[in-house]
Parts: structure tokens; sequence; C-alpha cells
């Protein structure tokens, strides 16, 4: 609870700080919206001249296409303070979160939500909704399921994150590190499917983009074996457990040489 | 009566042409020295590249046809499209709003540099860089896809294909510098840019040849500036127009580049009127 409310008071300071530039907040608004309605158009401009992609019809690949932006999304909203990390550890303001009674993981994580990802996180939601309710053959279980494998997909996301933060203690290298995470996660844009192999088993179980954006809408549409649902668990698990190690060992080589 | 700022005033044509031939060098000097910036981008420009590639051949099996595309057609469309891209969309221009909203432009005042053309000079060594990176990750592409790559049917496409690029380099450096000179009256500047940016993904022709939409889109897209991008060079370097079609996107390509040209002129000189050296 204590960590929720201190969550809300960053955000909030977060957003205004955001909002003292307004008109640039706007367009960077308007810019994202535009962005999220040009792909839904391309598609559609696509798939009405394809009809197929990969085996899947339009309304199959339209909920891939949601399911991918919200699992996109959901990070850049909650985990935007990783992207100012680098800058923290350089100007020597990170051996100020260490001395502070609150987790520094959080602080590092969480420490600069951005609301403004939230209208359009909105839409996409609703979005999911009307476009699945259209998929045949969905059942409580696998709603059950697909929501499961969206917070596995988080999980995933806030490993990476971590990852990148860890990065950021041990080599003060970050900026690349974290649009490198965000040009592989685009590669989950289109199910999986479309990729060759060894690129497609690469994305699936290495890099698991596939795990994150298209398995949770295979589970959905009924074409996730349950192997493969417990395997993606497993590495949802893995990873977060395994980021947490890190995240340990990097601390404990944190010299804190900056300041 | 002033000449044309980019190529043909003074400090630009005498001796002096060798300090741009240095800028573009210490360019490609700076960006060596920075290697692991440059090599990440580039990596992250070839991800996006695997993804057009795959999305394509996907939806396009051989033996189908998409308007006037076949597989072969478009795979060169979308790997042609990418060297295309590394030319044309590459710079440094970006660089100039920082420069304005810090006050470091001052710096570049007392100088007897045309900043523009410095500007110009810094992408020409970025291009050269970038290109070199493009040829090395479609070869190696190569050498892994096997892809099938044609090659344009006649000497005339290969001509105006380059004529379309060079004139595409300008449109985009001058955008570009337009977007920048935002920052003499708002210190706001990425907003504007990462805009033109959604727009230069979707409407310039990378992920998709522009005319597998709607006719009136498509109409409406060969009359704004961004389809001469990646687009129209690449239809030329297919063939696919035909001599009085390629002259005529040729022209609407020269006049937008003389267009902006000029916009970039008198928005120098009406941000200079304006500029405070804020910051210094």
């Amino acid at each position: 609870m204590k960590y929720l409310r201190l969550w809300w008071f960053l955000t909030l300071n977060t957003l205004q700080t955001t909002l003292a530039w307004r008109y640039g907040t706007l367009i960077f608004l308007i810019g994202k919206f535009l962005r999220f309605g040009f792909f839904f158009f391309f598609l559609s401009v696509l798939l009405g001249r394809a009809q197929t992609l990969a085996g899947y019809n339009a309304t199959q690949v339209f909920f891939f296409y949601l399911t991918f932006a919200l699992v996109d999304s959901i990070p850049q909203l909650l985990f935007r303070e990783v992207y100012r990390f680098r800058q923290q550890v350089l100007s020597g303001n990170f051996d100020y979160y260490l001395v502070r009674p609150i987790s520094v993981l959080f602080r590092s994580l969480f420490g600069g939500s951005d609301l403004l990802d939230m209208p359009l996180t909105i839409i996409n939601i609703v979005l999911l909704v009307i476009i699945g309710a259209r998929l045949p053959g969905i059942s409580f279980f696998s709603s059950i399921a697909y929501i499961v494998l969206l917070m596995n997909a988080i999980l995933i996301a806030a490993a990476l994150h971590i990852g990148v933060l860890c990065l950021g203690i041990l080599t003060t290298e970050v900026d690349n590190a974290i649009m490198l995470y965000r040009d592989i996660s685009q590669m989950g844009r289109f199910p999986i499917d479309i990729y060759k192999e060894p690129l497609r088993g690469l994305l699936t179980f290495v890099i698991p983009v596939g795990v994150m954006m298209t398995m949770p809408a295979k589970v959905l549409m009924g074409i996730l074996s349950p192997q493969l649902f417990i395997i993606s668990c497993c590495i949802g698990i893995a990873a977060f457990l395994l980021s947490l190690s890190l995240w340990h060992y990097a601390l404990r080589s944190y010299t804190s040489a900056s300041s | 009566m002033s000449l044309p700022l980019l190529i043909t005033e003074q400090n630009i044509l005498e001796p002096s042409m060798k300090k741009y031939y240095l800028v573009a060098r210490n360019t490609w000097d700076q960006t060596i020295a920075y290697r692991l910036n440059f090599v990440m981008w580039r990596f992250r420009v070839f991800l996006s590249l695997i993804t057009t590639y795959f999305l394509w051949l996907t939806l396009l099996p051989q033996g189908k046809v998409i308007g006037s595309y076949t597989q072969p057609t478009i795979l060169t469309y979308i790997l042609g499209g990418s060297i295309v891209s590394s030319i044309v969309l590459s710079t440094r221009v970006a660089d100039v709003a920082e420069e304005i909203t810090q006050g470091d432009l001052s710096n570049y005042l007392t100088r007897p540099v045309n900043y523009i053309g410095y500007y110009f000079a810094k992408d020409i060594g970025d291009k050269g860089m970038n290109i070199l990176f493009s040829l090395f990750e479609i070869t190696i592409f190569f050498l892994i896809v096997h892809p099938p790559f044609s090659f344009p049917p006649h000497y005339v496409n290969t001509i105006e294909f380059i004529i379309a690029m060079l004139v595409a380099i300008f449109i985009n450096f001058s955008i570009n510098m337009m977007l920048s000179f935002i920052g003499f009256f708002s210190s706001e500047t990425w907003a504007p840019r990462f805009i033109y940016y959604i727009l230069l993904s979707f409407f310039a022709g990378s992920l998709f040849p522009l005319d597998i939409f709607p006719h009136w889109l498509y109409i409406l897209l060969t009359v704004l500036p961004f389809s001469y991008l990646i687009y129209t060079p690449m239809k030329l370097y297919l063939g696919q127009l035909s001599l009085s079609s390629a002259m005529l996107a040729l022209s609407i390509a020269l006049a937008w580049a003389i267009i902006l040209y000029f916009c970039v002129q008198i928005l120098w000189k009406k941000g200079l009127k304006q500029y405070s050296a804020e910051g210094k």
C-alpha cells in the first residue's frame, strides 16, 4: 500500500513536469494516436489486398497487433524512469536513491511512470475487447489464459527493463540498450509465424518476443498447445528471477565513481 | 544580387570548398570515434529491414501479385528502399535545434562558414558512413537469405533513380532544417520532429510501396513531398514509371526541393532576427 501511494505521488510529479511543456505534450499525444491509427489503416489496406497473413485472417491479424500494442505500451507507461536512468548514474543522483528508505529497484523502475500513454492504452483495450469478441471459439478458460500470458509478458518486459538498469550501473550504457529492446519488440507487431527458422525459434525462446507478443493472442484463439503455455510462463518467471539476481550483482558492483 | 546559399555562395566556392570537405571528414571520424552508438543504430535499422522483408515474403508468395508487384519486385523494392533510406534519410540536422535553443549557434555565426552549408557537409559525412554500413548489411543479408533482387531494366532508369535520390536528399535536408529552425521560435522542437518521423515511416514508402493504397490516397500522397524520398526513387529504379510519368514525378520532386529551399532561407533569416543566444 505504501508503495502504491508512493508510485501515485511520483507519477503525479512526472505528469506535472510533462505538462509544463503543454504544446509539445499535445503534439506528442497526437503523434502517438496518428502512429496507432496509421498502422491500423496500413494493416487494413494490406489485408484487403492479400486477404491473409501467414494463414491468419484480418480479424486475427488486428488482434495480434492490438495485443502487441498493449504489451508494448504498458511497460512504456510504467517503466519510463528506465529511459532517464543513465543520467541518474552519471550525475551521481543514484547515490541518493541508495540512502532512502525505499526499494532502489522500485525507485529506478517505477519512479517516473508516464500517464500520457494512458489514453491510447485505454483505447487499445477497448479495441481488443471489440475485436476479440469477433474471434471464433473463445471460452472463459482461454480468456483467463490470455490474461495470464499478458501478465507474463509484462513480467518479461519488467525483467528486460531491470536488465537494462543493471547494464546502466555496470557500464552506464542505457540508451542504446533500451532502444534495442524497443526495436526487437517491434518485430512482434506481426505474428512471429511470418519469420523463417532459425529466426522464429530465436524470437520465441531466446529473445522472447514471441512469448510476449504472439503467444497471448494465440492462446485466446485456441491455437497454443498447453506445453507451450507452460513453457511461456516458465520463461517469464525464469527471466524475472534472473533479472533480480543480476540486479543484486549490479548493486554490489556499483562503485559510485561519478559522485 | 544574392545567389542560392547552399551551392554558390562565395565562401563555399573558393578554396574554402576544402573546409566543407574537412567538416564531412570530421563527421566521418566522429562516427568512428563513437562507433558503439553507430553500430547499435545500424543494427536497429537492420532489424526493421528484417521485419519488413519477412512481412512481404509472407504476404506475397511466389506467383501471387499485389498491384504491380510480384514477389521479386516487392523484395527488390524493400531491399533497395532500405539502401535509399540510409542515403536519403540519414542526417545530423536534428542537432541544429539544440544548438539554437542552447545558444551554441553563436559560435558558428562568428566563424567564416555558411551554417547551412556546414550542416550539409556534415550530412554528407554521415551519409557516407551509412551507405558503407548499409551495403555491408545488405551483403550479409544476401549471403544468408539469398533474396530475389533485380537491377534496373534500362540504363535510363538508373539515371532517373540517381537524379530522384539526389533531389530526395535535398528535400529531406530542407524539411529537417526547417523543423530545427522551430528552435528560433520555441524550445519545444522534438514534438514536431516526432510527427515528421511518423509521417515519414508511413508515407515515404520504406515499409510498403505507396501505390498499394486506395487511388485517392495515392494521388494525395504524390502531391506531398514524403513520397519523393523513397517511393519515387524505387519506382524509377524498378522501371515501373513511363518516361512521361517519370518526368512528371521528377518535376514535382524538383519543385518541392526549390520551394523548401526558399522556405529554409526565409526561416533562417527570420530566425536570426529572433535569435537571442539564450543560454549563453
